[in-house]
Parts: C-alpha cells; structure tokens; sequence
C-alpha cells in the first residue's frame, strides 16, 4: 500500500533579544549568552496556537494557494516548551513553504496571557523523513546544549547557571555521548530512509504493553 | 564553513556583541561587520570599527570589516584604493542603471556589488553586463533582513529583485547575506539556502551563496591585498633562521664552536677552550683577522671530525664481529 510521505522538521525556537529586566527584589541571574538565546518558552504555547500561527504565515507568506496545498498533514507532533523544540510534520511535496515561512516568523502567536508580541527566530535544524531520526536528533542536540552552556558559564564567570542546572555530575554527560560532530551537522535530508518508523515503535510499544 | 559578509555596525555596542553572540550561534563562522558610506567620502578614512572590538566574540567567530559605499554619480572619483587598505572587503551599491554598468565593467578593487533589493529598480538587469562583473570576480549580494522585518512593499520588493538577479546570473555568483540592523532578522545559513531555494536559485547553487561564492569574496580579496599581482602568495615559506643568525652573525667564532658542540666526541680539553673563547667574546668583539683565523679552525676541526668517523666505524663493526663469535661459540657449547 502506498502511504502518504511526510518530512518532519525539528525546530529550535531561539530568543534573539536580551530579556527585560524584570524590577523583582531578586538580582537577575548572570547567564552567557548562549543560555538566554535557547531561553525556555512560555508553558502557555500549546501544539495548536504553533499550527495556526504557521498556517497563518503561510497564508500570509504564499496567499491561498500556499496554503491549500501545505493544509493537509501540517501537524505540530512534538512541542518542548523547556528546551524551546517543537517537530513539525508537513507533506513532503511542499515542505520548503513550510520551511520558508517558519523562517519568516518573526515572534511567538499571541499567547493566552500575555499582552506582547515576544520576538523569536525560528530555527529549523534538521529535515527528516521519519520523526525517529528527528527524535534521535533532538536527543543529541539537548546533551550538546547543555554541555555547551556548562562550557560557556565556565568560561565566562557566571554563576547564575550552576543554581539552575545544578553541579556537574560525573560521566552524566560525557563528549563521547555525543558522537563525533558535535552540533556542527546542521540540516540533512534522510531522502533515502523515508520508512515511517513511528508507527512501528506504537506497535512496540503496545506488544511489551502487553507483555506487562 | 558559513559566511554572512553583512553586519551592520552600530555604536550600541551591547546590541553588536548580542548579535554577534547569536549568529555565532545560528552557526556561521565567517561575518563582516559592515560601515555604510555615502556621498563624497570625508578627507579621514579611518574605520569606525574598533579593532579589537571591545567586547569578548565566540571563540568560534572570525570577524572581517568592509564597507558599503553607496554610489549616485558615475562621474565622482571614489578613491577605492584606499578604501580596499582600510577594510577587509569593499562593497559597492548602485542606485541607478548607470551606476551599475560602471560598476559592472570598470570599478577596479572591489569585492562585491549590493544592490538594495527594498526599492524597485526602473530597468531590467541585463545579464552582459552582471556575467560581466561575475568573470571579473565581484559577487553580487543579496540581502535578506529586509525581507523578514520589513513591511510588505520591502518585502515584495525583495522577492522581485531577487528573482531578476537570479535569473540575469543564471544562479551564478550570488551570495545570500543578511543586512540585519536587529538580531532578531538573521537566520540560520540553511534557513537562508531555503529561502535561496525559494527566489528560484537551485539547491546547489543555494548552498554554494553561502559557502563557496562567499569564501571566493573573502580569498579573493585577502588575496589582492597581501599577494604579488593577485596570483603569488607565499602561505608558509618555512622556518627562517634570522634569530639565530644575527646572534652568530657578530662572530663566526660562534658559529665554529657550535658545530664543535654538535659533533660529540670530543675530548674534554676541547669544549673548555671554546668555553674560554665565548668569554673572550663577550669582553671586546674580535677582529676581521681574528675571526678569519677561528672560521678555518673550526673548518679544520670539522673535517678531522669526519675524517675519525670511519674509524670508529670499523671499530663498532669489529667489537660486532666479535659479538658474533662469542654467540656462535655459545651455540656450539650448546650443540
């Protein structure tokens, strides 16, 4: 049976502008750099206000015809408001619109709370033919973070990090994990491995379900 | 390896270093932090751009300057020569059909031609005269920021110009920059090859704007600068021995005594003399004679030196020979 393709793209939601200083009695944390761009996101974006705000710029982006074309299979899979990841699933005949007018985004769809627009770049940082290897992907990319952000704390003084990650534990994370190339692999297409392997993981899971 | 040769610099320091922070973290390697010129060019060409820049950059981040002169009148003489001394890249944007075809086929020395793609141009890009300026190794650039921040018109705009570019080169010689006054307009490079992919450029062509094409720019013109003609360019001539030599140089005395040094073994009467002679050295410098006379003693003791080599060649080979006898009497006695 011939089933529908799809190409999955894994999506970083980074913070370009300094937060606010925000007038608490508290002294603001001291992070680097790196930490404040990979920011969490507000609990308060859910998988839905991701699909329509990306409906809408492609709407905007490519008008009506865009956005029937790209209107079937556009699906939010995955949505990690603390490390700020999401997997969007869209067809695969038309997957650089939905790739290009992520790119156009600007900031975050109007949240429930919240009475400002907060700018955001949105970062696509791997295109896969099956959400495993974007899952695999995102695995790789949150250890690489963190021990980029230990590095650039480090390296910088700062002690706000340590209180929020807590100290380092030993062969928690280690370079090895991570592979040879670090985060430097950028985006790749697995044009041959187009297998959509999630649905036999479902089944997996369910068979040791059962086993239990 | 990831270029974006279009920063703008601002005097806002703080907003520089964020936004260098996170366009190191978008992934590029390569930027050029980039001072707009207009106009008749001031008498003091000095480049704004502190250098260091007075704030820690991301290791990982190497940073170029350039400049982007804005060009109304094709009669004015732009002194470009020293332009190209100051800046690391010297960029060009025409406004007019005219400025352009100079620009194209006669400005000497520079490095790229940024048409701003936010206004619409009142004439076709003619495609003899862009492959023109391609052949002669100027890039054209296409900046996108505008597109992202600005409004609609800017936008449109943009897309139109980009396509005319695309289509006049054919895909070759574009280099996709971001021109982005906030950080919040720079994209990821493979944001950016998509959005390439999008103005009709071909994948490949997409990726090579912002790898090759801009590697070729920042060669080429680091290549004009520092190389003879723009062709030779020596990369690592080797060690050159000039320290060395100009402590030597004073005596050739020294010189000897080294090469007493290095043949070994020597008796121990030997090294105290030259001992003696540095001393003597540094009390008064010796004279043309005196050093002639100590040059053709250590010539002499060298050639002595490797006169005695064979000599205790023979005597290892005999001590050897003996060796073997020993071990073939023991195996006899074993026997």
């Amino acid at each position: 049976m011939v089933r529908i393709k799809h190409r999955y793209l894994l999506v970083n939601i980074l913070y370009p502008e300094p937060p606010k200083p925000q007038s608490t009695a508290r002294a603001p944390l001291q992070v680097p750099d790196l930490v404040s761009i990979h920011q969490p996101t507000s609990d308060d974006l859910t998988p839905q206000l991701l699909v329509k705000a990306i409906r809408d710029q492609i709407l905007l982006m490519y008008g009506d015809y865009g956005s029937g074309v790209t209107t079937t299979g556009l699906l939010v899979k995955y949505l990690s408001a603390a490390t700020s990841t999401a997997i969007v699933r869209c067809a695969r005949a038309n997957y650089q619109v939905v790739w290009a007018a992520l790119t156009y985004m600007t900031h975050l769809p109007r949240l429930p709370g919240g009475e400002k627009l907060q700018p955001c770049v949105m970062q696509v940082v791997r295109v896969s033919g099956t959400i495993r290897k974007a899952e695999e992907e995102v695995i790789r990319r949150g250890r690489a973070a963190i021990l980029k952000a230990r590095r650039a704390s480090r390296n910088e003084g700062a002690t706000g990090l340590d209180v929020a990650l807590g100290p380092a534990k030993e062969g928690m994370l280690s370079e090895q994990l991570l592979g040879d190339e670090g985060l430097e692999r950028g985006v790749e297409d697995d044009e041959e491995d187009d297998d959509d392997d999630d649905d036999d993981d479902e089944e997996d899971q369910e068979a040791m379900d059962e086993n239990d | 390896m990831f270029y974006d040769l279009n920063i703008p610099y601002t005097t806002n320091h703080a907003e520089l270093q964020r936004t260098l922070a996170f366009v190191a973290e978008l992934g590029y390697n390569t930027i050029a932090i980039s001072v707009n010129l207009s106009g008749k060019l001031p008498t003091d060409l000095t480049s704004p751009i502190p250098s260091p820049l007075p704030f820690s950059i991301p290791p990982s981040l190497h940073i170029l300057t350039r400049c982007t002169l804005t060009l109304s009148d094709p009669s004015q003489n732009h002194r470009l020569t020293s332009l190209t001394s100051i800046y690391d890249l010297v960029a060009i944007r025409p406004t007019s059909e005219k400025t352009l075809q100079q620009t194209c086929l006669s400005l000497p020395t520079i490095d790229i031609i940024s048409l701003d793609c936010t206004i619409r141009y009142p004439f076709y890009f003619r495609q003899s005269t862009l492959l023109a300026a391609i052949d002669r190794g100027v890039r054209f650039e296409i900046c996108y920021a505008q597109g992202i921040l600005g409004a609609g018109e800017a936008r449109r705009n943009l897309i139109s110009n980009a396509t005319q570019l695309v289509r006049a080169t054919r895909g070759k010689g574009i280099v996709l920059s971001s021109e982005a006054q906030r950080a919040l307009a720079c994209r990821g490079p493979w944001d950016v090859v998509n959005l390439g992919i999008g103005w009709g450029l071909g994948k490949e062509r997409a990726v090579e704007a912002v790898q090759r094409e801009a590697r070729g720019v920042v060669v080429g013109a680091e290549m004009r600068r520092r190389s003879y003609r723009g062709v030779v360019d020596v990369v690592y001539g080797g060690e050159k021995p000039v320290v060395e030599e100009k402590g030597k140089g004073k005596n050739l005395g020294g010189k000897g005594k080294e090469m007493v040094g290095k043949g070994g073994k020597r008796k121990a009467g030997d090294s105290v003399d030259a001992a003696e002679v540095v001393v003597d050295e540094a009390e008064k410098p010796p004279s043309k004679r005196e050093l002639k006379r100590r040059a053709a003693k250590a010539r002499k003791a060298v050639a002595t030196e490797n006169a005695g080599g064979p000599d205790n060649a023979v005597e290892e080979s005999t001590t050897t020979k003996e060796n073997d006898d020993v071990a073939m009497a023991n195996s006899k006695d074993q026997g």
